[in-house]
């Protein structure tokens, strides 16, 4: 077993994602969203005007959509003020495009992100490590190796001023317009820090390259950008992991992801998000895939208040793939409403979506998902199975699949089954000697397992950890 | 040596009022094997989910005892003169298995995404634990709360916490299988998950041969099984008395099984009760006669 | 959105008063027919499913104004039964069933759930009642409407008796055809305890005409309620069939059956609701898409936190044989009871190419091949209707439907 498990195992997980640093900011706006603020963000991190002028656009067109309200089922946002949110705050750091070596961060920082335990997995599984706290990238580092290659993996911000063409032509354009969602739109505004990931035609990143996003302030939000570029041919794992500590007012996330999948290329995202429970979790993420491409998408959703997410994939090319692997759970106070949508516009292109959910205490999971199968896609085929557990009768599971289909030489099959934990099988596992409490748990952790199977082995723990965790509460 | 006393057993489905065990008298003890027969319906299934405590049913009269000698457990755990003896019905299923309590299911659970050898080694280890917990001093009691969970992926287990750690684990269950003529792949397959009839039954046999239970009941373990695997199954269980004393009370419709496992004594359930009890030769008469015969002795005597 | 400036402008107060004047009702019901009147305004369309950029079905282009007309209903129609039940036409039963009407009417169909309801009630000038008392087993009870005006209004409402049990077919079709007709139905059916309905539907309108109905049944402990649903007629249909399951141990099936070809557009609903212990719901639609017509189905299986013991199923199949056709398909679960089995499936797919090609290697010829893959198809929705004449009458149809095409 590999040393950063070691460390996991040495914090105490819950401690690893409670504690709360004292705020340092060089920066900070205003609450709300006005030009000003707007103004102030861009002026803060000396953006070339044309990024200024996008985000003004964005900010009209926000201000000129409804929030979404006619959705069946949709979680409740009311309590969600977007004007009292901070949209940006600069942590207190040297270089502003973030240090390339972890004893360079302040020490509040540097504590943080050991008690995430991200340096040690750096050492051990990964090719490159981004980590954003607050609206900024304060470290960023690569392997060498590939550099040499042409492998470009730096913070948003530094990509604006650096690669100014690849930016201009892929940042919000095509893939996620402002005007696609309300939400999309704040983000297009406001948006600050995350990852730029350029993958040059046919190398292949052996291993993942992670970003981790930390909220430390209360009542902040964070609008981390992520575009990634993977070019004909070419291979790469990106991971993303998110914390907050738990604050009594709430926080806001708001990311974009924009993942452009070339000619037989191939692309994992993964995510494990751990938000504190006053956090609402409101992203856009979607991929285009050209001709033979592969998009995988793996989500497991354990923290936040409400999440809304639905990973998005556009089959543009013929014989195109995508993949979703969802897990959410959700607890006392939660609204986990996840899903995946997945737009079939081309020939021979394939989808499969496996979500699990559970649910318990009170919270409620919903899969809502879209697969549409245009005129003239044949032998497009889908597969949708969604699973759901429930632990109570408090809780509650919902399951939404929209299915439109134009094109007649498919095969679509969606399937969707609802149960509670059986107790056959409970007493069966505590006839061999486990406890009722460990009983449930290697049930739920059996009912995930397909999902775990996927992750690299650290993130399979991790994502166990923190099911456990979150189970603890509602055994024994 | 262990020995388990059913004493003047009564019980019910929980939710309901149907008597299914009308006063059940019956002992097994280290060592010896058992045959319980009877049609359906008598009382046999309940008989054994009883003494592993399945939540569906409830005790209405009765007891069920297990009596234990020092050194039952081995050297390492010393069994108190106050702690020999354990009313099973006050216990939960999962330490009833930790004082060695096993039941061979009719029909296992199918676990998915749980592999056989995750479970065992999370089985072997609670067990320990367990046993630790129940015969522990009083003062020592504080420590062993804490609670670690699974740190690694399903599939492998946790890797470093528990008594039997995993290199030591797979040993021990490549022993096992190998005994029991088990293809290897089964440990990493999912618990019982897609497992023919065939193969549960095999698979009972091999956790009852990893945990080592004292006194095992093995509901219906034959049937279903087809002659190669009845002998490898049947190997198993003499196994489990020859080598490791554990007593058996195996549930049975059939003579069959009984070619292979030779029982010391053989019991006779109707309506909820032992209607006989006796030795091998009672299994053949019911045999070539059928329980009917039970039926009017018993009744017409009465 | 309010869709009331569509067509109240040209209905009135005394086109209501007339209408129940003629059916000789009393005070009540004229007032419940005003209030829904009064409604339009306020009240919108039925929902239909939006995705983003899409709406599932289009309502609001409909032009009520030309397609209702009130005084000028048309129509034959047969109300038949065994003498065990009782039969009635709607003016019949208000002077018969007076305190019946009172108990049931517009008790489990709101009339003001959505604008379409409002204008169902407000305007319906026919109807049938039937009443099944205690004991009573009545079979092939069967109302048939033969549309010959612009609209058409029709109420349906059904009542069972403690351990009765009825079988019925209610069917729609079209007499004196004109460029544009609406028909509009609401059923209620009230299921009392432990007492059996089947209630099959044959909608084959002309392919003209615009449908909107809307069936709900409430059932009672150990009550079951079967619903048929067959649709083959029209130009635009939007339909509900859904079922509250209140009673402790009481049952539903909903099966479905449509085919649709040319330009025709199918919104189907299958809702049930579980709101008692032990219930059990089976949802079973299978359908046809040919041409450019488009096929919309939701389906619903609601849990409710009370409902323990639920076992749920719903399983939706669509043949697609042309490849300009759309089917859409949306079946949700909402469960807020953990001690359920709820399961739902769906597939969209053509004709399996294996089993043409087993059938014409076999010498069938690739025509009648794809015609009995078809009828075969819907066997299992046939196979579950006890009224010879629906099953019969919707099987050759189908196969007409069929052979009609190359």
């Amino acid at each position: 077993m590999s040393s950063d498990q070691d460390h996991l195992k040495e914090t105490d997980t819950e401690a690893r994602f409670e504690f709360k640093k004292e705020e340092n900011a060089a920066v900070r706006s205003g609450k709300g969203l006005t030009e000003e603020v707007i103004r102030m963000i861009s002026e803060d991190k000396d953006e070339p005007d044309w990024m200024l002028e996008r985000r003004l656009r964005a900010l009209e067109q926000y201000h000129n959509m409804p929030m979404p309200s006619d959705w069946p089922g949709m979680p409740d946002l009311s309590e969600l003020d977007v004007e009292e949110i901070i949209p940006y705050i600069r942590p207190d750091v040297d270089k502003r495009e973030g240090v390339d070596d972890w004893t360079e961060l302040p020490d509040e920082i540097k504590d943080t992100f050991d008690k995430l335990g991200i340096p040690e997995a750096e050492k051990n599984a990964l090719s490159g490590v981004g980590a954003q706290y607050e609206s900024e990238v304060v470290y960023q580092n690569m392997q060498e190796q590939w550099e040499e290659k042409g492998v470009i993996f730096c913070n948003m911000d530094e990509a604006v001023r650096e690669h100014p063409e690849l930016v201009k032509e892929h940042f919000m354009t095509t893939c996620v317009p402002p005007s696609d969602n309300k939400f999309a739109a704040l983000h297009g505004a406001v948006w600050s820090g995350g990852s730029f990931v350029y993958v040059p035609e046919d190398v292949t990143v052996e291993m993942p390259v992670q970003a981790y996003f930390r909220m430390n302030s209360e009542g902040m939000g964070q609008f981390e950008h992520t575009l990634i570029i993977a070019e004909e041919g070419s291979e790469v794992h990106y991971i993303e992991g998110c914390s907050a500590p738990k604050y009594g007012t709430h926080n806001l996330h708001s990311g974009g992801v924009e993942v452009f999948v070339g000619e037989d290329a191939h692309v994992q995202y993964s995510t494990v998000q751990n938000w504190s429970k006053n956090t609402f979790n409101l992203n856009t993420k979607r991929a285009i895939c050209e001709e033979n491409g592969t998009m995988e998408w793996v989500s497991g959703s354990m923290g936040s208040k409400v999440t809304m997410l639905y990973p998005c994939t556009i089959l543009k090319g013929r014989g195109s793939t995508d993949t979703h692997i969802t897990i959410a759970l959700a607890g006392e106070g939660q609204d986990i409403d996840t899903g995946a949508k997945v737009y079939h516009n081309a020939p021979e292109t394939s989808s499969t979506i496996e979500s699990k959910s559970i649910s318990k205490d009170g919270g409620r999971t919903n899969y809502r998902g879209l697969v549409h199968i245009a005129d003239g896609a044949e032998n497009a085929s889908t597969a949708v199975e969604c699973d759901a557990l429930m632990f109570d009768n408090e809780s509650t599971s919902d399951t939404m699949p929209y299915m439109e289909i134009e094109e007649s030489k498919v095969d679509v099959a969606h399937e969707a089954t609802v149960g509670k934990i059986g107790d056959e099988d409970i007493f069966y596992l505590q006839s061999r000697g486990l406890d009722d409490d460990d009983a449930k748990k290697m049930i739920v952790a059996g009912f995930i397992e397909p999902i775990t199977e996927e992750l690299p082995i650290e993130y399979a723990v991790e994502l166990n950890r923190l099911i456990e965790l979150e189970m603890e509460g509602s055994l024994g | 040596m262990a020995r388990l006393e059913l004493r003047n057993l009564h019980a019910e489905v929980a939710e309901g009022d149907e008597k299914i065990l009308e006063g059940v008298d019956l002992e097994v003890q280290s060592g010896e094997i058992h045959a319980l027969m009877g049609p359906n319906g008598s009382g046999k299934s309940t008989t054994a989910k009883v003494i592993a405590g399945h939540p569906a049913y409830e005790v209405t009269e009765g007891e069920v005892l297990l009596h234990l000698e020092d050194e039952e457990f081995g050297e390492d755990i010393e069994i108190d003169e106050d702690q020999r003896t354990w009313n099973l019905l006050d216990l939960e299923p999962n330490e009833r298995a930790a004082l060695g309590i096993f039941l061979g299911f009719q029909y296992p659970a199918e676990i998915e995404g749980v592999t056989m050898t995750n479970f065992l080694r999370t089985a072997l280890n609670a067990k320990i634990e367990e046993r630790e917990e129940l015969f522990e001093d009083e003062e020592g009691e504080e420590a062993e709360e804490e609670d670690e969970g699974f740190e690694n992926s399903p599939m492998e287990g946790p890797a470093d916490d528990g008594e039997v750690g995993v290199a030591e684990f797979q040993g021990i269950l490549q022993e096992k299988m190998e005994q029991l003529e088990m293809d290897e792949k089964f440990a990493q397959r999912y618990l019982n998950a897609g497992f023919s009839g065939g193969e549960k039954k095999q698979n009972e046999v091999l956790q009852a041969a990893i945990l080592e239970p004292s006194i095992a009941v093995l509901d219906e373990i034959d049937s279903g099984l087809d002659i190669d695997r009845l002998q490898d199954v049947s190997n198993g269980i003499n196994a489990l008395r020859d080598e490791q004393g554990t007593g058996i009370l195996q549930i049975t419709h059939y003579q069959r099984i009984l070619d292979y496992v030779e029982p010391d004594h053989v019991h006779v359930m109707l309506d909820g009760q032992i209607a006989k009890s006796g030795g091998p030769e009672l299994a053949e008469k019911l045999e070539d006669k059928g329980y009917d015969w039970v039926r009017d002795e018993v009744y017409g005597t009465a | 959105m309010s869709a009331g400036t569509q067509v109240h402008a040209n209905l009135t107060e005394e086109q209501v008063r007339e209408i129940s004047g003629d059916l000789e009702e009393p005070e009540w019901l004229l007032e419940t027919r005003l209030e829904a009147l009064a409604a339009l305004e306020e009240l919108d369309m039925p929902d239909v499913i939006r995705t983003p950029g899409r709406d599932w079905t289009n309502l609001h282009d409909l032009d009520f104004e030309s397609l209702v007309d009130p005084l000028n209903a048309a129509e034959n129609k047969d109300q038949v039964g065994p003498e065990e039940a009782e039969v009635l036409s709607w003016s019949d039963a208000v002077q018969e069933h007076e305190e019946l009407l009172k108990e049931h009417f517009g008790s489990i169909v709101d009339p003001q759930e959505n604008y379409l309801t409002a204008l169902s009630t407000a305007l319906f000038s026919t109807g049938t009642v039937i009443y099944v008392p205690e004991g009573v087993d009545a079979e092939d009870v069967a109302i048939r409407t033969e549309q010959n005006s612009r609209s058409l209004f029709n109420y349906t409402l059904v009542v069972t008796e403690e351990s009765s049990s009825v079988t019925i077919l209610e069917r729609q079709s079209t007499g004196e055809e004109a460029e544009e007709q609406y028909y509009s139905g609401v059923v209620e059916i009230a299921a009392g305890e432990n007492s059996y309905v089947q209630y099959g539907s044959l909608q084959n309108l002309s392919e003209e005409a615009y449908n909107f109905t809307v069936k709900r049944g409430v059932a009672d402990t150990y009550a079951t309620i079967d619903w048929i649903e067959g649709n083959l007629g029209t130009q635009l249909t939007k339909t509900e069939v859904s079922t509250t399951l209140s009673g402790d141990s009481s049952e539903t099936q909903i099966v479905g059956a449509f085919y649709g070809h040319n330009d025709q557009h199918f919104d189907l609903d299958a809702k049930v609701w579980h709101r008692a212990e032990h219930t059990t719901a089976d949802l079973v639609t299978r359908g046809v898409t040919d041409d450019v017509a488009r096929s919309v189905y939701e389906g619903v299986q609601d849990v409710g936190s009370d409902a323990w013991d639920t076992s749920s199923y719903q399983r939706e199949n669509t043949l697609m044989l042309s490849d300009e056709s759309e089917a859409d398909a949306s079946p949700k679960l909402i469960i807020n009871n953990h001690d359920t089995e709820a399961s739902h499936s769906a597939t969209v797919g053509q004709i399996d190419a294996e089993d043409l090609f087993y059938m014409t290697s076999r010498g069938v010829d690739p025509r009648s091949a794809r015609n009995m893959l078809v009828e075969g198809f819907f066997v299992p929705v046939l196979e579950e209707i006890d009224v010879d004449e629906l099953r019969d009458d919707l099987e050759g149809l189908i196969g007409a439907r069929l052979r009609q095409r190359d």
